[in-house]
């Protein structure tokens, strides 16, 4: 079942032929949006949005229970139907970054969940994910070895990279690469890709999204100091 | 996941205060909290807030066969996701008695109700059939997510535009949203649910319970009605007796209510729709950055609106190079001009 | 070193400025530091303290307590399993009070405790590997202050770094509430607050003030109280 949207498509365009291909689109955050949870974010990158929760370390099932480390937990939840096979990949490419972010031997024996709910997807969604989960954890105050960002980019036809694509771009597109890094040495800590590609096409993409991720982190970095410094 | 329990010493403090007609948040017993209606971007994608309880719904459609026993009419298929997002103790993908009872009541509001006009969504009888879907997300579960899931799903289906469609002999035409205006649905009226709380064997009676509130409450009775002071559902759980006068009074408040939250929907409705037209910025980013910040009391610290916006010149992208080369990545100048 | 002390850090930041082994030198490290090799790396966003001699830790804002050994702690109890009873006090586990650990308990003489009340309690044993364990004693076998809260009042949850402001002995809203109100509070540092005021309103009114000043500064949470006292002594006249 698909999910419409016209109206904003006029708008879309018009955007896109003033904005540079360069753009990040403007990333608005509100922490703590929600009560019942550890951490909660509602994060947009323009126009799409995304909301993340986070419980954690909090009581963990028998079953799923590590005896060394704290197990993570995943889900990602899309606005329309249930979750389709798409849906658990990404949840399982989400999981693993998330894996290696959180320091998981400090609470054994628990459970750290992070939840993502679809709001709108007009395009770099699983970038809007990770780092609305990020925003979360950072909310949660849980331990992690270090933040990541997530960094979308597409490929047109004709071999020019749009930096944090929109839904049009994408469907427009040849490829479309996420990137995620690190906040340490801004390495790659994950590569979500799909459609084709060349290698000088990559790598103009991957230093790009590079680039950008920096504005991300520095935007992590803003969002947590509004939170605590009064 | 385990939530925190209810302590004896909370349930004794909310009744004792029940029964002298005081509540905790300081509102009257028949007083709603702050109702809040948003959209989203895509069309039939509503979003929620009563106080703090929040729910998300989309709409969404797709053509499909219709049910045998009803050629004639399309399908409307009520999904409501209660998930550990909302609240610790829900758990994901099973069904919980609370669960049942929330999906069960919502379908009762929206399709035996009969406020949309499903033969409308009819194609070619006993063939095609527009299938239409509600997701009600609960996304923050602070008590009465009825009422709030029953606001959020009709506002929903109000916004919701489906494709035009021609018949030409065999031949079925699905518009594209570029090629002809999108239908609205038809909706005759507006079912909502409203709740009633009922303490000390139905002596007290609140409205729009808290989840405190629900957690100490003796029974329930939900009345689905709409602004003609039609009842559409009536349902009462719970252990107590309720007197006759009891009932009637709570319908009584139900009209004002209803009245009240159809207006609330139809203005959130229309200024939607101006939004659009005029071509101003609406969806949930701007929920966020703009209109929130000032409308809602939620402390300014903890939200944040940050315009980030990154762009890059020749000169950036010199100094870029520079990072790469620092960096040890060997990419080659001109092939970077080239594609960027 | 100085330069880090009162800022915000991320996870990720590395503080080469302390060294573990500084020229025997003793250096702790609270929630949010890790140690890493020859450097110091940062757990969680928030602010870096540091407290002589050599004691730093990071103050972030959390909601879900991660028990600590000797934290005074408000739990509710959960279950009566035999000889113990089994206590929610926001962590990952339940925590374990034994029956014996409340003053003048005896295996003859068993405390009353019920299932949902709410016990003052310190935590004996917090280890990441083991069950948290409560006592409502002292190690003289005295209460000092612990054991089953049953008069009424209210509990209320919040912010972990709330009650800790609140537990601050210099701390502005107890102070300034407590020159204008008679009122009893008890505060777990797992974020749980429990007030009884004189009657049911000033309890909310308490319990309300409390919370709010959360994100208030010093001036604002006099004036609040002075607020507070004016509209609470018009409903006593009226």
């Amino acid at each position: 079942m698909a999910s419409f949207i016209v109206v904003k498509k006029e708008d879309l365009e018009k955007k896109q032929n003033v904005e540079p291909c360069h753009t990040l689109r403007c990333l608005t955050s509100e922490l703590g949006c929600l009560t019942r949870q550890d951490g909660s974010v509602s994060l947009s990158q323009g126009d799409t949005t995304s909301l993340a929760v986070v419980y954690g370390p909090a009581e963990v099932r028998i079953s799923r229970e590590l005896i060394d480390r704290a197990t993570v937990e995943l889900v990602y939840k899309p606005k329309v139907g249930l979750p389709r096979p798409a849906d658990r990949k990404r949840e399982q490419i989400m999981k693993s970054i998330f894996e290696a972010t959180i320091i998981t031997n400090l609470h054994p024996r628990s459970s750290i969940t992070i939840i993502l709910q679809e709001t709108e997807d007009l395009g770099s969604n699983l970038a809007c994910c990770i780092n609305a989960a990020c925003l979360a954890l950072l909310d949660a105050a849980v331990n992690m070895s270090f933040m990541v960002a997530a960094v979308a980019v597409s490929v047109a036809d004709e071999g020019q990279i749009k930096l944090d694509p929109s839904k049009n771009d994408e469907e427009k597109g040849r490829a479309s690469i996420t990137f995620v890094f690190d906040s340490v040495d801004l390495n790659v800590v994950s590569i979500v890709t799909s459609g084709k590609f060349s290698q000088i096409e990559y790598k103009a993409g991957l230093e790009l999204a590079r680039e950008a991720s920096q504005k991300v982190f520095q935007f992590f970095k803003d969002s947590m100091s509004r939170k605590l410094i009064r | 996941m385990r939530e925190t329990p209810l302590s004896n010493c909370e349930k004794e403090f909310i009744l004792k205060n029940i029964s002298e007609q005081r509540r905790l948040d300081g509102r009257n017993s028949y007083d709603y909290r702050d109702l809040r209606i948003a959209f989203g971007v895509s069309l039939g994608c509503c979003h929620v807030e009563l106080g703090k309880t929040r729910v998300l719904a989309q709409v969404s459609c797709e053509v499909g066969q219709p049910k045998q026993t009803r050629p004639h009419d399309g399908v409307l298929y009520v999904n409501v996701e209660l998930s550990p997002m909302a609240c610790p103790s829900f758990e994901a993908g099973r069904q919980t008695e609370e669960g049942v009872e929330l999906s069960r009541l919502m379908e009762r509001c929206l399709k035996e109700s009969r406020c949309m006009d499903l033969e409308s969504l009819c194609i070619v009888a006993g063939e095609k059939a527009w299938h239409i879907r509600i997701d009600i997300h609960v996304l923050n579960h602070e008590g009465n997510i009825l009422d709030c899931s029953s606001i959020a799903a009709i506002a929903a289906l109000a916004h919701f535009r489906r494709p035009d469609v021609t018949v030409q002999g065999q031949e079925i035409t699905i518009h594209s949203m570029e090629d002809r205006n999108p239908v609205p649905l038809s909706i005759h009226h507006i079912p909502l649910l409203v709740s009633f709380a009922f303490f000390i064997q139905g002596k007290y009676m609140i409205v729009d319970p808290s989840e405190k509130e629900e957690k100490v409450m003796e029974g329930k009775m939900v009345i689905g009605m709409n602004k003609h002071r039609e009842i559409c559902t009536l349902q009462v759980t719970g252990e107590m007796l309720l007197l006759k006068e009891q009932v009637l009074r709570c319908s009584n408040i139900a009209v004002m209510k209803v009245t009240k939250i159809t207006e609330l929907i139809h203005t959130a409705l229309a200024n939607d729709k101006q939004a659009r037209l005029r071509g101003e910025k609406h969806g949930f980013a701007e929920l966020i950055s703009g209109e929130k910040l000032s409308s809602n009391q939620q402390p300014p610290i903890e939200v944040k609106p940050a315009f980030n916006i990154y762009e890059e010149d020749d000169d950036s992208m010199s100094s870029m190079e520079s990072d790469e080369s620092s960096l040890g990545h060997k990419v080659q100048e001109v092939d970077i001009k080239r594609y960027l | 070193m100085e330069k880090h002390i009162g800022c915000l850090v991320m996870p990720g930041d590395v503080l080469d400025c302390i060294k573990p082994v500084e020229e025997n030198k003793k250096v702790i490290l609270g929630p949010g530091l890790i140690e890493d090799g020859n450097f110091i790396k940062i757990s969680k966003p928030g602010i870096l303290k540091f407290r002589q001699p050599g004691v730093y830790w990071i103050d972030c804002h959390q909601k879900r307590y991660v028990p600590a050994k000797n934290d005074s702690v408000i739990g509710i109890i959960t279950q009566k399993p035999g000889d113990i009873f089994r206590v929610d006090i926001g962590g990952s586990e339940l925590a374990s009070l034994s029956y014996l650990s409340f003053e003048g308990a005896t295996k003859r003489n068993r405390p009353d405790v019920k299932i949902g009340d709410i016990v003052y309690a310190k935590l004996l044993v917090a280890n990441k590997d083991m069950e948290p364990e409560l006592v409502c004693i002292d190690s003289h076998g005295r209460s000092s202050g612990m054991g089953v809260i049953r008069k009424g009042g209210f509990l209320f949850h919040c912010h972990i770094n709330l009650a800790r402001k609140l537990l601050n002995p210099e701390c502005v809203v107890l102070k300034q509430l407590g020159r204008r109100f008679k009122f009893e509070i008890a505060v777990g540092i797992n974020g749980r607050v429990w007030v009884k005021a004189n009657n049911e309103i000033q309890t909310i009114a308490m319990a309300n003030a409390v919370m709010a000043s959360e994100l208030m500064n010093n001036v604002q949470i006099e004036t609040m109280c002075k607020k507070l006292s004016k509209v609470s002594s018009g409903i006593d006249e009226d």
